[in-house]
C-alpha cells in the first residue's frame, strides 16, 4: 500500500461554516435546484452545488461578514443586492449568481481593490494561489481606471518579526479574515483593525511587531489570508507546492491531520485539514511551523556502535548495528539471566512501531520487561478508567465539548498543551458554557480574552483526591446526585460502600480545607453548578495522573461523572487530554508490561494463548519491569540491557541522577532517536531513527481517534523504524517478515477486539476512525459507555485521601510543580532544533513576589533549587500566577535540570512519577550546580565523540 | 534492588486499599495488586525481606506479603 499522492490545490472552501438541521431547504440557484439545511447560506448553497460565487472576505472556517461586496446576488422579488454570505437559504427562493448588472458592481468592487495593491503578482509568492488574483480574473477585470498614484498602501513596511510567517501590510485588503480567524478560530483575539475608513489597517495586539504581541504563532491568520499580505516564510523562499499528502501532526495529543504540501521530496508547508476530525482546520505553532527539527543537521542519519560509553563511536552499515547489538543482549542474558533485558516503546511513535517493539520483548527478548513512556504521564488514567468503567481511555470525541454546558477542567493546561481543543474549547465557552478550573497556578483559562472561569478552585499541589472527595460529599449531602443513573447504570453494593465513605464528615468541604486550601462554599459553589448542569465535562491533565494518588484521583473522578450521570451521551464525560501524539495508542498496543494489546492481563492463559498461536512462541504470564523498577534493578545489577525507542528517559524521568546512574550500569543500551539525544548518551549502539514524515503507520490521539501517518518523503537513514525492531528481532533469533506497516496493523486487528475493524483501507477511506471499531460498530465509536459500560455497571471506588510523603519542612519550605509551555513539546529534542526558541529558549522558575522577597530574589536572578533528590539553578520569573508556597518550572531544556530535583515518589498504583509535588528550597546563587556542571563537561565530551565518528567517516569517504 | 523501595511501595499500595470493609479484603486488594503489576523478582525480594522478620511494611502490607510467601497469587 503506498501513501496517496495528491495534485496540490487549494482546498475547497464553501464560503460560511457548515450548519447542521433536521429540516431541508429546497431553492433554485442559476436554474438548478439545490436542496441544504435550512439555515445554510446562499454563498454556501450554490458552492455545495459546484457554483462558485465570487468571495473575497468569506471562508467556511468563519462566521459570515459580508463586507467585501464580491458576493452579491440577484434574489427574485427581493430588493437590491443581497451579499449571499449572509443571507440564508428560504424555501423556494430563485436566485441568480451571473447577471451584466451583477458582473459590473462586482468588477467595480475588484477596481477598487486593485487601485491599492501592488501590482507584483509574477514575483509575489501566492502567484498562482492567490484569491485576490483568482477574483480579478473571475471578474475580468481589465483595468483600473483610478490610476496608482493618488494615496495608497504600497510602501508600507512589512513585519518580519515573526520566524515563521511575514506580514506585509501592501496587499492587505483589510478583508479581517485575520483578525476573525484570530478571534473565532484560535481564540486569542491579538488581532485588530487599527483605524478608520483609509487608515484601516491590521494590528497585532497595541500596534506591535507580531513577535512581541499576544500572537500565539497558530497560523490561523495566514491560512484565512486571502492575499499574499500574511504568507509562511517557507512558501516565500521555495515557491508553490505540487502535490499534497494527508498526514497526522507528531506533537500533542490532540493529534491534528494535515495536508504536508510538497515540492517533490521537500516539505513547503503544514496545512491543517480541514476534513480533519480532531482539529477541523486549525492547528498551533508547534504543528504548523515547527517541522524543520525534520531536516536539521543535528539529525544522525548513520548507525553507530562503541564498547563503553565514555568510548569514542564507530559509524557502521545497519546489519553491523543491529549484529551488535543482538550479540550483546544475547550474551547479557547468557550471562544474568532471561529477564536482564527490556525495551521501551515510545509514545512519539507509531502504532504499529510501539506494537512491534512490545512484540520484539515478548517474544525474542523472551520476557514482559517492555513499557512505555506513558507510564510516566498517564499509566493511573488507564489504571482509574479500567476499574470504573471497564476501558482504559477517555469516554467522547473532542466535538462533544460543543454540546457541554459546564466544563470542569482540572490539572490541564490545554491552551500550552493541547491548543488545537483549547480553541475548541473556548469558542463553546464563548456560546455560553461554563468553566470551573482546578488547578495550583492560575492558568490562562482562569481569565483570558473573552473567558473566564467561574470558578477557580486554586488548590495546593498534592490535594486533588481531597478536593475530588469534598466535591463528591457536597453532591450526595446536597441530594444533587443522579439516582436513576446510579440505579440503572452503576453496581449498587460498591455504590453504598462508596456513599457511606464519602458521606463521613471527613470528606466534607468544610473538613477539607485545611488541606486544600480552597473554602469549603467555593467547593459547594463550584459543585452545584456542576451538578445542575444539563450536560457536564471533565477534562484533565497530568496535573491529576502525576501524583502519588494520581489513579485515586482518576477513579473519583469517574465516581463525581458517573453520581452526576455524566456519562454516556455526547457533551458529558471523562476526557484524559493525553501529552504526547500515541500516548493512546502505545498503551493500546500492548506497551505496558503486564497487559497485551487491548489491556488484557498478561496473565489471562486464554488471551496468552490467541498471542502465542498468532505468534508461535510461549508468553510468559507474569508482568515485566515498569520503567522506574527497570532502573532500580539495572542500579542494583540484576538488569543490564535496554532497547529503547524514541524516548528520552535521561531528561524526562523524575530523578535525574538516579536514571543516568541506572542506565550507567547497563552493559548493553540501544537508542533509537532523530538525535543523540540525553539518553543517547548513555548508550552502546545508535540506530537512526525516522521522523513522522518518513514513515507509513498511525497514530492514535487522546480521543481514541486512529490517523494515518503517510510517508512524504524516504527516511534519511534508509530504515523506517519498524524496519530496524524488525531487523533486531531477526538476529535476536525471532523472525519477523512484515513487508509494510499495514500488514502489522491487520495483525493488531486479528489479535484485539477493539481493532478488529481498523485496516489501512478503511481508515483511507473515512480519514480516521475512533475504536472500538468493530462489528457492532463498523465505523467507530465517538461516544463509550452509552448503554451500558464496558465492564457492565459503572463501579465505584473508595478513594481515600493520603497525603503525599512530599510535604514542606522548613528545609524544603516550598512546593515546587512542573509543566509545560505552548512553543516547547516535552524534552525539546523537537522544538529546540526549531525557530520556536524565539518564544521559550530556557525554561524558568516561577515564584510568587512574597516568596522572592523573603529569598531577596529579583527578576532575573538566577536561583538554586534544592530538593531531597539534587539541584539545579534556573532564572527567576517573578509571578502572581503562582501562590504563594508555590514554584513551577518546565523541562524542554536538558540543561535546565528540572528532573534532577523531582523525587522517585510515584503513584501508589502505577509508579507514574509524582512530577507535580516535590518539597523545595529555592535562594539566590552565584553558580550553576554541580549537576549542571556535571552535565555540561559530560555533554561537552559526548558531542566531541560524536564528532570524531562523524569525521572519521568523511575521510574514509573522500 | 532497593528493597526499602519496594517496602514503601507496598505500604502505599496498602494505604489506599485501608478502607475495603475488612483488614483481610485490604490484604487481599494489596497481594492481588501486587501479583498484577509486580515483576516476580520484585514480589520475591520482598517475601525474602518479610522472611527475614524486622520490616517496615504495615500491617496490611505485611499480611499481604505474608500470602504472597504462602504462594498467594490472583485473589480478587
Amino acid at each position: 500500500m503506498s501513501t496517496v499522492y495528491k495534485y496540490y490545490r487549494r482546498a475547497t472552501d464553501f464560503g460560511t461554516p457548515e450548519i447542521t438541521s433536521d429540516k431541508n431547504v429546497t431553492l433554485t440557484i442559476d436554474g438548478k435546484q439545490v436542496t441544504v439545511p435550512d439555515g445554510t447560506t446562499v454563498l454556501r448553497a450554490a458552492a455545495l452545488d459546484g457554483i462558485n460565487i465570487p468571495k473575497l472576505c468569506a471562508s467556511d472556517m468563519l462566521e459570515p461578514f459580508g463586507s467585501c461586496r464580491l458576493c452579491l446576488v440577484e434574489i427574485q422579488n427581493k430588493k437590491g443586492l443581497p451579499a449571499s454570505c449572509t443571507t440564508a437559504v428560504a424555501e423556494g427562493m430563485t436566485v441568480t449568481t451571473q447577471s451584466p448588472r451583477l458582473a459590473d458592481v462586482r468588477r467595480n468592487v475588484m477596481e477598487l481593490y486593485i487601485s491599492d495593491h501592488p501590482l507584483d503578482c509574477l514575483t509575489c509568492p501566492t502567484n498562482g494561489d492567490c484569491e485576490l488574483q483568482d477574483m480579478a480574473g473571475a471578474v475580468g477585470l481589465r483595468n483600473v481606471r483610478y490610476g496608482y498614484e493618488g494615496s495608497n498602501h504600497l510602501d508600507t513596511e512589512k513585519d518580519n518579526s515573526n520566524p515563521y510567517f511575514t506580514f506585509d501590510p501592501s496587499k492587505c485588503i483589510v478583508c479581517s479574515r485575520c483578525v476573525r480567524a484570530c478571534e473565532e478560530v484560535q481564540g486569542t483575539f491579538a488581532l485588530t483593525i487599527d483605524g478608520r475608513g483609509f487608515e484601516s489597517k491590521v494590528a497585532a495586539s497595541q500596534n506591535q511587531s507580531f513577535l512581541d504581541s499576544e500572537c500565539v504563532s497558530c497560523g490561523a491568520c495566514v491560512q484565512a489570508c486571502p492575499t499574499a499580505t500574511l504568507t509562511e516564510n517557507t512558501l516565500i523562499e521555495k515557491g508553490q507546492p505540487e502535490h499534497h499528502v494527508i498526514t497526522t501532526c507528531a506533537y500533542c495529543g490532540v493529534g491534528c491531520s494535515f495536508r504536508a504540501e510538497m515540492k517533490g521530496e521537500e516539505l513547503t508547508r503544514m496545512v491543517p485539514n480541514k476534513d480533519g476530525h480532531a482539529n477541523h482546520g486549525h492547528s498551533c505553532v508547534k504543528g504548523r511551523f515547527a517541522f524543520g527539527y525534520a531536516t536539521h543537521k543535528d539529525r544522525i542519519t548513520t548507525p553507530m556502535v562503541r564498547e563503553s560509553i565514555r568510548g569514542p563511536w564507530r559509524e557502521v552499515s545497519w546489519d553491523e548495528a543491529i549484529g551488535f547489538a543482538a550479540e550483546k543482549l544475547k550474551k547479557i542474558q547468557k550471562k544474568y539471566g532471561q529477564g536482564a533485558i527490556g525495551g521501551i516503546t515510545s509514545s512519539r511513535c507509531t502504532n504499529e512501531e510501539t506494537y512491534l517493539v512490545q512484540k520484539l520483548v515478548r517474544t525474542a527478548f523472551g520476557n514482559n520487561n517492555v513499557d512505555t513512556c506513558a507510564r510516566v504521564c498517564h499509566s493511573p488514567t488507564g489504571y482509574g478508567l479500567k476499574s470504573t468503567m471497564g476501558e482504559s481511555a477517555g469516554t467522547q470525541a473532542f466535538d462533544s465539548v460543543m454540546k457541554a454546558d459546564v466544563i470542569m477542567l482540572i490539572g490541564a493546561n490545554p491552551t500550552e498543551a493541547h491548543p488545537v481543543f483549547a480553541s475548541q474549547m473556548k469558542r463553546r465557552l464563548r456560546e455560553g458554557a461554563r468553566l470551573i478550573v482546578i488547578d495550583p497556578r492560575a492558568i490562562d483559562m482562569v481569565r483570558s480574552p473573552h473567558i473566564e472561569a467561574e470558578y477557580f478552585l486554586g488548590l495546593l499541589p498534592g490535594t486533588n483526591v481531597a478536593l475530588i472527595n469534598a466535591m463528591a460529599h457536597t453532591v450526595l449531602s446536597e441530594g444533587l446526585e443522579d439516582e436513576a443513573f446510579i440505579r440503572a447504570r452503576c453496581e449498587e453494593v460498591a455504590y453504598k460502600n462508596w456513599r457511606k465513605f464519602i458521606l463521613d464528615d471527613e470528606n466534607s468541604p468544610e473538613s477539607m480545607e485545611s488541606h486544600t486550601g480552597v473554602t469549603a462554599e467555593k467547593v459547594r459553589q463550584a459543585v452545584r453548578l456542576f451538578a445542575a448542569a444539563p450536560n457536564a465535562a471533565i477534562y484533565y491533565g497530568l496535573g491529576v495522573s502525576e501524583h502519588s494518588q494520581g489513579s485515586t484521583m482518576v477513579m473519583g473522578i469517574a465516581n463525581l461523572a458517573m453520581a452526576t450521570g455524566n456519562l454516556g451521551r455526547e457533551g458529558v464525560g471523562v476526557n484524559p487530554l493525553r501529552g504526547q501524539n500515541n500516548v493512546q495508542g502505545s498503551c493500546d498496543m500492548g506497551s505496558f508490561p503486564h497487559e497485551l494489546p487491548g489491556y488484557r492481563h498478561i496473565s489471562d492463559p486464554s488471551v496468552r494463548k490467541l498471542f502465542e498461536d498468532e505468534w508461535n512462541v510461549e508468553l510468559l504470564s507474569e508482568p515485566g519491569y515498569r520503567i522506574p523498577n527497570m532502573f532500580d534493578a539495572a542500579v542494583s545489577g540484576q538488569f543490564k540491557g535496554l532497547y529503547v525507542q524514541g524516548e528520552d528517559v535521561a531528561q524526562s524521568d523524575p530523578d535525574t541522577q538516579h536514571v543516568e546512574k541506572a542506565l550507567s550500569s547497563l552493559e548493553c543500551m540501544i537508542v533509537q532517536d532523530l538525535f543523540l539525544n540525553e539518553t543517547a548518551k548513555f548508550a552502546h549502539v545508535f540506530l537512526p531513527g525516522s521522523s513522522f514524515l518518513e514513515k507509513n503507520g498511525t497514530f492514535t490521539n487522546a480521543e481514541r481517534r486512529i490517523s494515518p501517518v503517510r510517508k512524504v518523503m524516504e527516511p534519511m537513514a534508509g530504515l523506517e523504524d519498524w524496519e530496524a525492531t524488525q531487523a533486531l528481532s531477526n538476529a535476536m533469533g525471532y523472525p519477523m517478515n512484515y513487508s509494510h506497516p499495514s500488514e502489522i496493523m491487520d495483525e493488531i486487528a486479528r489479535l484485539t477486539p477493539t481493532f478488529s475493524g481498523v485496516s489501512f483501507k478503511k481508515l483511507d477511506r473515512l480519514g480516521s476512525i475512533q475504536w472500538p471499531c468493530n462489528e457492532q460498530a463498523v465505523e467507530g465509536t465517538p461516544t463509550m459507555h452509552v448503554d451500558e459500560f464496558v465492564r457492565g455497571k459503572g463501579l465505584f471506588r473508595v478513594t481515600p485521601f493520603v497525603a503525599t510523603d512530599e510535604r514542606t519542612t522548613s528545609k524544603y519550605p516550598l512546593l515546587l510543580t512542573t509543566g509545560r509551555i505552548l512553543s516547547q513539546y516535552n524534552v525539546g529534542a523537537q522544538t529546540r532544533r526549531t525557530e520556536n526558541l524565539k518564544w521559550h529558549d530556557e525554561d524558568v522558575l516561577e515564584i510568587h513576589p512574597h516568596d522572592a522577597e523573603q529569598r531577596g530574589i529579583e527578576a532575573g536572578d538566577w536561583v538554586g533549587l534544592k530538593s531531597r533528590a539534587g539541584e539545579t539553578v534556573l532564572r527567576a520569573v517573578i509571578t502572581e500566577r503562582v501562590q504563594p508556597g508555590v514554584v513551577y518550572t518546565t523541562f524542554h531544556h536538558p540543561f535546565s535540570g528540572a528532573n534532577v530535583v523531582t523525587t522517585d515518589n510515584s503513584d501508589w498504583a502505577t509508579n507514574c512519577p509524582e512530577y507535580k509535588v516535590t518539597a523545595v528550597q529555592a535562594q539566590k546563587v552565584t553558580r550553576f550546580s554541580d549537576w549542571q556542571e556535571h552535565f555540561e563537561k559530560f555533554e561537552k565530551e559526548q558531542i566531541d565523540l560524536l564528532q570524531q565518528a562523524q569525521n572519521s567517516s568523511e575521510k574514509v569517504v573522500s | 534492588m532497593d528493597v526499602s523501595k519496594l517496602v514503601r511501595m507496598a505500604n502505599q499500595i496498602a494505604v489506599n486499599f485501608q478502607y475495603d470493609p475488612s483488614k483481610k479484603q485490604a490484604a487481599d486488594a494489596t497481594l492481588d495488586h501486587m501479583s498484577r503489576f509486580w515483576s516476580p523478582p520484585m514480589r520475591e525480594q520482598i517475601i525474602v525481606h518479610f522472611r527475614e522478620g524486622e520490616t517496615e511494611l504495615n500491617e496490611i502490607a505485611s499480611l499481604a506479603v505474608r500470602g504472597l510467601a504462602e504462594g498467594k497469587r490472583h485473589v480478587i
